[in-house]
């Protein structure tokens, strides 16, 4: 097995792994940090198809942001010493067969699928990102910038105490 | 250089429309007591400018892509535009602060910033021509309305409808995703043009199962934007939590939006128009399915608001079912069908409108959303209980009401191409809705009850609003030949090229 | 040789995973794991065609863009799951049950 098939079914293995965990733990805390091995996985999965940029901007915001407020997600709606912080889970068994199927579909298209054969040689992207963003995704960029606005208005808005006009 | 200026000229609605938005946070964060007249100004200028814009754009005729094949021009789209920001308009002029009970002594500054903002990505997403500009508008849309849903902080039901409304959402649009990725994987790129070209060119029998699916995964994100079926369930709760302006507004811009992408995307991406009538690229009979979604929405819709009391809930099924009226015109893939999606579309807002805002100002002086308080509203508030039978005379589909000419429109255009069975079920559903739709009118004028309240008071701006929208209903049809023309000027569907 | 189906099936096992928790899960920030779980699946999908199948950064910069609006939402809804949970003391979605049908 070469070093990149070992690197990448170690990370295929954790992520897949833990996204497991994510989905089937009884306690919340559990899933969480799970959560963030998937998130990793992901970051290396990424580096090994020489996203690079990709990878850190995944661990950054992903890791250090995402998974840090779901955190406070789940430490703020529980009370601080109910350690357990158990999670009820409905229905598993028909669950199980239905992802089971979608598994089963999804892989099979994506391995009978005839996709576009052209292959990128990988090498560093940041720059050629930047230059994207500022050129052929000029728009997408901005319209990115207004969308965090509004969602930082809204969601301050909502979580704010009572202030009246 | 001078493509991004050139772009510029055309892209001014949503220029004015982000300006504006700018200009309410900057002001609102300045605080001062005029504030909240102030912010409701600048809101109202920017949507009156950028009305004024999308009008202009589509009498220009301007036909183009911007920004680098991001957004496409067209005056089909201008005349989506022109519907999506009239909508805005009319819904911030006509429901305030003022007569809505359930937003009095709350913010407004946030608000305002939030329709505007809604506005301004709803017009994005109606000109789309790439899949990452999709997503990012289509995401922006729902994210900017889940916040104005959860508005009413101390209410529970405002509280559950926003959590439902973001959980279903992300799930949708994150499946749409999928789907986009294995559209961007089959055919190497994420402009929707080029896609529609390589599609064209034919598709290999390994591809045909994976462009069906990509279809249904998509499916699923356009789905709840409109809140068809099977992708609805979160709209009856929303609906009912949301302050009842707040759902206006929710009831025609995503929604109008949401079309104006299905539109886009199967007309301009999986299909392409031949000498005469479209012909369906990728070998994928996509009319089967939409027309499918389209039968399921409109009786799923009907039926579940023929027992529903409250009101909110009553006029969230009867806008399902509409969507799937609206549907009819994707489904014709025929510029007959383009056109009768808009005319509807124009129709839908107008009665949605007023029937939100009848409802509104019976909260708002009886403090109750339930049919079931509705009794004597015709002595009560004669004017009222008028305008409301126009508005759901014309919700029901009778002439003279416009809601005749957008049903008009779609089974025309579903007629003529020979789907004669669809139509029947469209024209059944009609009737079936037609119930509901009447018995409310019944509970108000003919039903004993509530004979020991006074007279509704209403202000003289919310009469006039009532007119203004009784009459919108009513007088269009005597304008037809304008409304065709416009209709007429609006149907060319750049697609990219 | 990993090629672009090893990725591909990553893509699909994270997304069906997703889905699972989405049909199972009771609590709302559990629920909005899953989605992460889809959204990331996605994103392997469109970095991997961009690296195999594509050839150009389409993808990568789609990815991008997806992570900006995973973290927006994301914000909004743990802002909503907090602010039920300060009127509810409870964050299971089966107790969100005033609003029927």
């Amino acid at each position: 097995m070469t070093a990149e098939a070992a690197v990448f079914w170690a990370f295929a293995i954790v992520t897949v792994g833990s996204a497991a965990v994510v989905v089937l733990s009884r306690t919340l805390i559990y899933s969480a940090f799970a959560l963030l091995f998937t998130f990793f996985g992901v970051a290396g999965l990424y580096v090994l198809l020489g996203a690079d940029f990709l990878a850190a901007t995944q661990v950054l915001i992903y890791v250090g942001g995402i998974l840090v407020l779901l955190l406070f997600g789940v430490m703020l709606t529980h009370k601080i010493y109910d350690l357990d912080l158990k999670t009820e889970t409905t229905q598993l068994a028909s669950g199980v067969i239905v992802a089971a199927g979608l598994f089963v579909i999804l892989a099979s298209t994506g391995l009978r699928t005839q996709w576009m054969g052209v292959p990128r040689t990988p090498g560093p992207t940041t720059a050629e990102i930047g230059r994207l963003f500022l050129g052929q995704y000029l728009l997408p960029f901005e319209v990115a910038s207004v969308l965090l606005l509004v969602a930082l208005i809204g969601a301050a808005m909502i979580v704010r105490r009572r202030r009246d006009a | 250089m001078e493509e991004l200026q050139r772009g510029l000229a055309l892209f001014r609605p949503e220029a004015v429309l982000t300006v504006g938005l700018l200009l309410v946070v900057v002001v609102d964060s300045i605080g001062g007591a005029r504030r909240n007249a102030a912010t409701r100004l600048i809101t109202l200028a920017s949507l009156a400018v950028a009305l004024g814009l999308a009008f202009n754009l589509q009498a220009s005729g301007a036909k183009g892509t911007l920004f680098s094949g991001m957004l496409v021009v067209d005056p089909l789209g201008a005349a989506f535009k022109t519907v999506l920001v009239a909508a805005g308009l009319l819904v911030v002029l006509a429901f305030t602060f003022r007569n809505s009970r359930e937003l009095h002594g709350l913010g407004q500054g946030e608000l305002m910033a939030l329709v505007l903002a809604l506005v301004l990505f709803s017009l994005l997403l109606a000109a789309a021509n790439d899949m990452v500009m999709l997503y990012l508008a289509l995401e922006s849309v729902s994210i900017t309305s889940y916040p104005m849903v959860g508005y009413l902080k101390g209410d529970r039901m405002s509280n559950e409808a926003s959590l439902k409304y973001v959980l279903f959402g992300a799930a949708s649009t994150g499946t749409m995703l999928y789907g986009f990725s294995l559209l961007y994987g089959m055919t190497g790129t994420t402009s929707l043009p080029a896609v529609q070209e390589f599609l064209a060119a034919g598709v290999p029998e390994a591809n045909r199962f994976a462009i069906y699916a990509v279809t249904l995964l998509v499916l699923a994100g356009f789905g709840f934007k409109i809140a068809a079926v099977p992708f609805h369930f979160w709209c009856p709760d929303v609906y009912q939590g949301a302050p009842t302006p707040v759902t206006a507004l929710l009831s025609v811009l995503p929604k109008a939006a949401g079309l104006a992408i299905v539109l886009r995307f199967f007309y301009g991406t999986l299909s392409v128009a031949g000498t005469g009538p479209w012909d369906l690229t990728g070998s994928i009979n996509w009319v089967d399915l939409l027309m499918v979604v389209s039968v399921l929405t409109m009786t799923v819709g009907n039926v579940a608001a023929l027992t529903q009391t409250n009101m909110k809930r009553l006029l969230a099924y009867s806008s399902i079912a509409h969507a799937g009226y609206l549907l009819m015109g994707v489904v014709a893939l025929s510029d007959y069908g383009a056109r009768g999606l808009l005319v509807y579309l124009g129709a839908y807002v107008f009665m949605n409108l007023g029937a939100f805002l009848v409802v509104t100002l019976v909260h708002l002086h009886d403090g109750t959303f339930d049919l079931r308080d509705y009794p004597g509203l015709y002595r009560r508030a004669p004017f009222l209980t008028l305008a409301m039978a126009f508005f759901l005379l014309s919700l029901v589909g009778i002439p003279p009401f416009i809601g005749f000419l957008g049903k008009l429109y779609v089974f025309a255009a579903v007629i003529e191409k020979g789907m004669g069975v669809y139509a029947t079920i469209a024209a059944a559903n009609a009737a079936i809705a037609a119930y509901y739709y009447f018995r409310v009118l019944k509970v108000m004028t003919i039903d004993a009850g509530n004979e020991d309240k006074p007279p509704l008071k209403l202000a003289v701006a919310d009469q006039a609003w009532l007119a203004a929208f009784a009459l919108a209903n009513l007088v269009p049809i005597f304008f037809w030949s304008g409304i065709e023309s416009w209709a007429r000027g609006a149907l060319v569907l750049y697609a990219g090229r | 040789m990993i090629g672009l189906q090893h990725y591909l099936v990553v893509g699909a096992a994270l997304f069906s995973l997703g889905i699972l928790g989405l049909l199972t899960r009771r609590n709302a920030v559990n629920v909005m794991m899953s989605i992460e779980l889809i959204l990331n699946a996605a994103n392997v999908n469109l970095v991997a065609f961009s690296r195999y199948a594509a050839g150009n950064m389409a993808g990568q910069l789609f990815a991008v863009f997806v992570i900006v609006v995973a973290a927006a939402e994301v914000a909004v809804a743990l802002a909503i799951i907090l602010t039920l949970y300060r009127l509810r003391r409870t964050p299971n979605l089966d107790e969100a049950d005033i609003l029927k049908g």
